[in-house]
C-alpha cells in the first residue's frame, strides 16, 4: 500500500478520473435538467460536437481559450434551440429528431473542420490551474486542486443545480413541467417557454463539455472528437435517476473505473484488454443492478405538450 | 392536423441526416453519374473509400495525399472520387458497388476490414481492377496492399530503447487486431533486441478513433514513467499532443510523418511508399494484369522507409543512428526475421 503511495498510482488514478469525468458530469446535468422539464433530448452528442468544434476553432483563431469556452456555450445555446423548436414547437418525435440533431452536430462540425481548418492543428488551450494553499497538500492536492477551471466549475454544478432544482420556484416549475404539464399550464406558467429554457441551457452545459475535450484535454480538433460520450451522458442521467448527486456518482464511478484499468493496463498487470476498457461499463451496470428504490422518471418525458389535448 | 406534424418532423429529421451525408460523401466525388451518351474519355477513373477522413493525419491522409500527387503528375489525367467516414464495411460496400456501377477503373478499398465486401464485390465487375489493404488475400482482379509495419516498428523499437532514459517506453494501441499487433509486436521486437534492459508497456484504448481517450493513455504512460511513445491508428493525434506537453518525451509516428502536430515532440516516422504501389497497381492494369497479386510495402522493396524529423534530428547520437540502419539494413537483408507469430 505504501508502494501504491509513494509510486502516486493512487493520485495518477484519482486525478485522471477526475479529468475524465468532466465532459460526462457537465453534459448529464445539462440534460437532467433538459428531462425534468419533459424534454428526451438525444441531440446531445452533437451538441458536444459542435462546442468541441467551436471552442476549438475561436480559441485557434484569438489564441484565448476563453472566448473559445464562450463561443462553445453560445454555439451550445443555438443547438438547444433548434432542438427546441423541433421537439417543443413543432412537436416532432423526441428520439427522431434526436438522433437528427446528433447527425446533423457530427456532420456540420466535420464539414466547418475541414472548410475553416483544413487539418489537425493544435492550440495551445486551457492549462489546469492549482489552487493555492489547497493544491500544495500532500496527496490531496495533485488529486483535488490542481484541474483547470471548468473541472471546478463543474463540480460547484452539483450542488448548484441540486439547489436551483428543489429549492427555487424556477426549479419548481421546470420539475411540474415534467410531470404535469398540464396542471402547470392552467397555473399560468408556459410550458413552451420552460422547455425552451431548459434545452438551451443542456445545450449550452453540452457545449461546454464538448469544449472541454479540445480546449482543456487535447488541443485538437477531429472528426468525431467526442467518440460517443453524449450517448454515455444520457445514459448517466438514467443511473443518477435525475438527481444531481447522483449523477454526479454515477460520472466519478464510471470515469474512475475508466482511469483504474487505463493504471491497470499501462502497468502491464497481467489483464486481458478487452476486459479492461469494458470494466466501466460493467461496474456501472452492476451498480445499477443492485442499488435500491424505485425511479421515477419525470412523467411527462418525451411527450409533447398540447395545449387541450389529453396527454 | 397531428399528420401534417409527423410528416414535417419526418421531412427535418431527414433534411438533418442529409447534412451528414453531404460531409460524408465530400472530397473529390462527381455528384452525376456519367451519361451514356457522353464521349468516352481516357482519363483513368480511381475511387478511393476510406475508413475516416482525408485529414486524419494517418492511415488516410497517407493514401490520399499519394493519389492526389499521382493524379497531379499524370499525363492522361486521373479523375478521382474519395468516399470518407466508411468506418462500417456495410456503407463501404454501398460506395463501393456504386462505384463499379459508375465504371471506374480502380476502386481503392483503404482498410483491413473491406476485405469481405470486396471479395463479394470483384467477381460480379471482372473488368474492373480493386484493391484493399491491410491485407494478402488477392483474387482474380483484386489487389491486396501489404505494409510491413512490423519491420519500421522494429527499427523504431530499437531507436525507443537507444534513446530513452527511464528505460520504459508506451504505445498507445488502438484495438489489438490486424496492423496494431504487427506494429505492436514489430516494436516490442526491436525494443527487447536493443538490449539494455528497457521495458515496453502497452494499453489499448479499444477504438481507432478515441483521440481523448488516446491522450489520456499517453498521459498515464509518462505519469508511469515512459520517455519514448508510439502507436498506430488515426488517433494517434491525440497522443503526440499529449506527449509535446512534457518537453524531454518523444513520440515515434508511424503511418504518415506526423510531425506538422508536433514538431518537438515527433523523432522520426515509418512512412509507407504509396505512391509506389499505386503506380505498380496502375501499370499493372495498364499491361492487363487487372489484379491477382499481393504488393507488399517493406524495406527491401524501397516501399516503407523511415523519416527522421529534421528539427530533432541533432538530438539523436550517431551510435543510435548507426544501430537504427543496421536494423534496417538487416532486415531489408533477411537477416533480421520478424516473427509474429510468437
Amino acid at each position: 500500500m505504501t508502494d501504491f503511495m509513494e509510486q502516486g498510482i493512487l493520485i495518477g488514478i484519482i486525478a485522471t478520473g477526475i479529468r475524465l469525468a468532466i465532459p460526462y458530469l457537465l453534459a448529464a446535468l445539462g440534460e437532467m435538467l433538459t428531462q425534468r422539464s419533459g424534454v428526451f433530448n438525444l441531440g446531445l452528442e452533437g451538441i458536444m460536437l459542435m462546442g468541441a468544434f467551436f471552442g476549438f476553432y475561436v480559441t485557434f483563431v484569438t489564441h484565448s481559450p476563453m472566448l473559445g469556452l464562450l463561443a462553445a456555450i453560445v454555439a451550445g445555446a443555438l443547438m438547444g434551440l433548434l432542438m427546441a423548436f423541433v421537439s417543443v414547437t413543432l412537436q416532432a418525435e423526441q428520439g427522431i429528431s434526436g438522433i437528427g440533431l446528433s447527425m446533423l452536430g457530427w456532420g456540420l462540425s466535420g464539414l466547418f473542420f475541414r472548410l475553416y481548418v483544413g487539418g489537425i492543428q493544435t492550440i495551445e488551450g486551457l492549462k489546469p490551474w492549482k489552487i493555492p494553499v489547497l493544491g500544495d497538500i500532500p496527496i490531496l492536492g495533485p488529486m483535488f486542486f490542481n484541474h483547470n477551471i471548468i473541472a471546478y466549475f463543474a463540480f460547484l454544478l452539483v450542488p448548484i443545480s441540486w439547489f436551483v432544482l428543489f429549492r427555487t420556484t424556477w426549479g419548481l416549475s421546470v420539475r411540474a413541467v415534467g410531470m404535469t404539464p398540464q396542471a402547470v399550464d392552467t397555473l399560468g406558467v408556459s410550458v413552451t417557454k420552460m422547455r425552451y429554457q431548459c434545452l438551451i441551457i443542456g445545450g449550452m452545459l453540452a457545449g461546454l463539455a464538448g469544449a472541454t475535450l479540445t480546449v482543456a484535454n487535447t488541443h485538437m480538433f477531429a472528426d468525431n472528437i467526442t467518440a460517443g460520450r453524449g450517448f454515455i451522458a444520457i445514459a448517466l442521467v438514467y443511473f443518477g435517476r435525475w438527481s444531481p448527486w447522483g449523477i454526479l456518482a454515477g460520472s466519478l464511478l464510471f470515469s474512475m473505473a475508466d482511469s483504474f484499468q487505463l493504471w491497470v493496463q499501462v502497468l502491464g498487470i497481467n489483464f486481458p484488454y478487452e476486459l479492461a476498457v469494458m470494466l466501466p461499463y460493467i461496474v456501472t451496470i452492476v451498480a445499477l443492478m443492485i442499488s435500491f428504490g424505485r425511479v421515477w422518471p419525470p412523467a411527462a418525458l418525451g411527450k409533447p405538450y398540447e395545449r387541450g389535448v389529453r396527454g | 392536423m397531428k399528420s401534417t406534424r409527423k410528416i414535417l418532423s419526418i421531412l427535418l429529421a431527414m433534411v438533418l441526416a442529409l447534412s451528414l451525408l453531404i460531409t460524408g460523401c465530400g472530397g473529390d466525388q462527381k455528384p452525376a453519374a456519367p451519361k451514356a451518351d457522353a464521349p468516352k474519355t481516357q482519363k483513368l477513373k480511381i475511387a478511393l473509400v476510406l475508413p475516416s477522413t482525408v485529414d486524419d493525419m494517418a492511415w488516410a491522409q497517407s493514401m490520399y495525399e499519394a493519389l492526389k500527387k499521382l493524379q497531379s503528375q499524370s499525363k492522361d489525367g486521373i479523375e478521382l472520387a474519395v468516399s470518407e467516414r466508411m468506418g462500417k464495411p456495410v456503407d463501404a460496400g454501398a460506395a463501393i458497388r456504386q462505384y463499379a456501377t459508375q465504371g471506374f477503373d480502380i476502386i481503392i478499398a483503404h482498410g483491413a476490414q473491406y476485405q469481405s465486401v470486396v471479395k463479394e464485390i470483384a467477381p460480379e465487375f471482372p473488368k474492373i481492377t480493386f484493391a484493399y489493404g491491410t491485407g494478402f488475400q488477392s483474387g482474380p482482379n483484386i489487389f491486396a496492399y501489404d505494409p510491413q509495419a512490423q519491420e519500421g516498428a522494429y527499427v523504431m523499437g530499437v531507436l525507443a530503447a537507444k534513446m530513452s532514459k527511464s528505460k520504459i517506453v508506451g504505445i498507445v494501441g488502438p484495438v489489438e487486431a490486424g496492423d496494431a499487433i504487427k506494429y505492436n509486436k514489430g516494436f516490442q521486437m526491436g525494443v527487447a533486441a536493443a538490449g539494455g534492459d528497457v521495458k515496453t508497456r502497452i494499453a489499448y484504448t479499444g477504438s481507432f478513433n478515441e483521440i481523448v481517450k488516446a491522450g489520456e493513455i499517453a498521459k498515464t504512460h509518462m505519469d508511469a514513467g515512459a520517455d519514448l511513445l508510439t502507436g498506430s491508428s488515426q488517433q494517434a493525434v491525440g497522443a503526440i499532443k499529449a506527449v509535446a506537453g512534457k518537453p524531454g518525451t518523444y513520440w515515434l509516428s508511424t503511418d504518415m510523418d506526423q510531425s506538422a502536430v508536433a514538431p518537438d515532440a515527433v523523432l522520426a516516422s515509418q512512412v509507407y511508399n504509396w505512391e509506389k504501389v499505386l503506380t505498380k497497381i496502375i501499370d499493372l492494369r495498364k499491361a492487363g494484369t487487372v489484379g491477382g497479386q499481393h504488393l507488399t510495402l517493406s524495406f527491401a522493396d524501397g516501399m516503407l522507409d523511415l523519416k527522421y524529423n529534421p528539427k530533432l534530428e541533432g538530438k539523436i547520437p550517431q551510435d543510435v543512428k548507426a544501430a537504427v540502419e543496421k536494423a534496417k539494413k538487416d532486415i531489408a537483408a533477411g537477416t533480421i526475421k520478424i516473427d509474429l507469430s510468437k
